[in-house]
């Protein structure tokens, strides 16, 4: 990927205050067996 | 000294959608095999440097565009159509089939190394994508498994 020349490059920090991540999936309950009534 | 700030950047790449096993996967579009995870961030490493990745006069971290029109650059100089009965190709060329491919939008964090053109991160997670030559099956796949929105293009 040509982002352009080393000879330009300047360094960054971000850090923020929560990571731009999704949370886990959520867990699927178990499908039970159905119950006679 | 670097500039501190606490907003992530965005910006645009491309990835192959492969399979692994029964699920597709994000895969780097230039290191072959390299899948990328789900619902964590993906760390930028390097053969010689480990986990200091992105470092200063070496070529490893996470590379994204400034703009899409740029990841839309590569996307057509990867499929070679670059022109049209003698004009300029201005729309997303068509992919091989069975080989989707994911544009999209990628939040960048950690130490940037930033260029005219683009970045090189230590940290990355897609933001949003555009799947070309997939379909609805394979889009909502990632969307469960990414967890952002994909769209069929």
């Amino acid at each position: 990927m040509d982002i352009g020349v080393p000879e330009t490059e300047r360094e960054i920090e971000i850090a923020p205050l929560e990571e731009p991540v999704p949370g886990p999936a959520p867990v699927e309950a178990p499908v039970g067996e159905p119950v006679p009534a | 000294m670097s500039e501190l700030s606490t907003e992530p950047i965005r910006g645009w790449r491309l990835w192959h959608v492969r399979l692994h096993g029964d699920e597709h996967r994000l895969e780097s579009f230039t290191m072959h095999h390299v899948s990328w995870p789900a619902r964590s961030r993906f760390e930028a490493s390097c053969p010689v440097h480990r986990g200091g990745a992105p470092v200063d006069g070496h070529e490893c971290g996470i590379y994204a565009f400034r703009t899409r029109a740029l990841a839309e650059e590569l996307l057509r100089r990867y499929t070679g159509v670059r022109h049209c009965y003698g004009r300029e190709y201005k729309e997303l060329p068509p992919v091989r089939q069975g080989r989707p491919i994911a544009l999209g939008s990628v939040s960048l964090w950690g130490r940037i190394l930033v260029r005219e053109r683009g970045f090189r991160a230590q940290y990355a997670y897609p933001y949003e994508l555009f799947l070309i030559g997939g379909d609805d099956q394979i889009a909502r796949e990632l969307r469960g498994r990414y967890a952002v929105d994909v769209f069929c293009i």
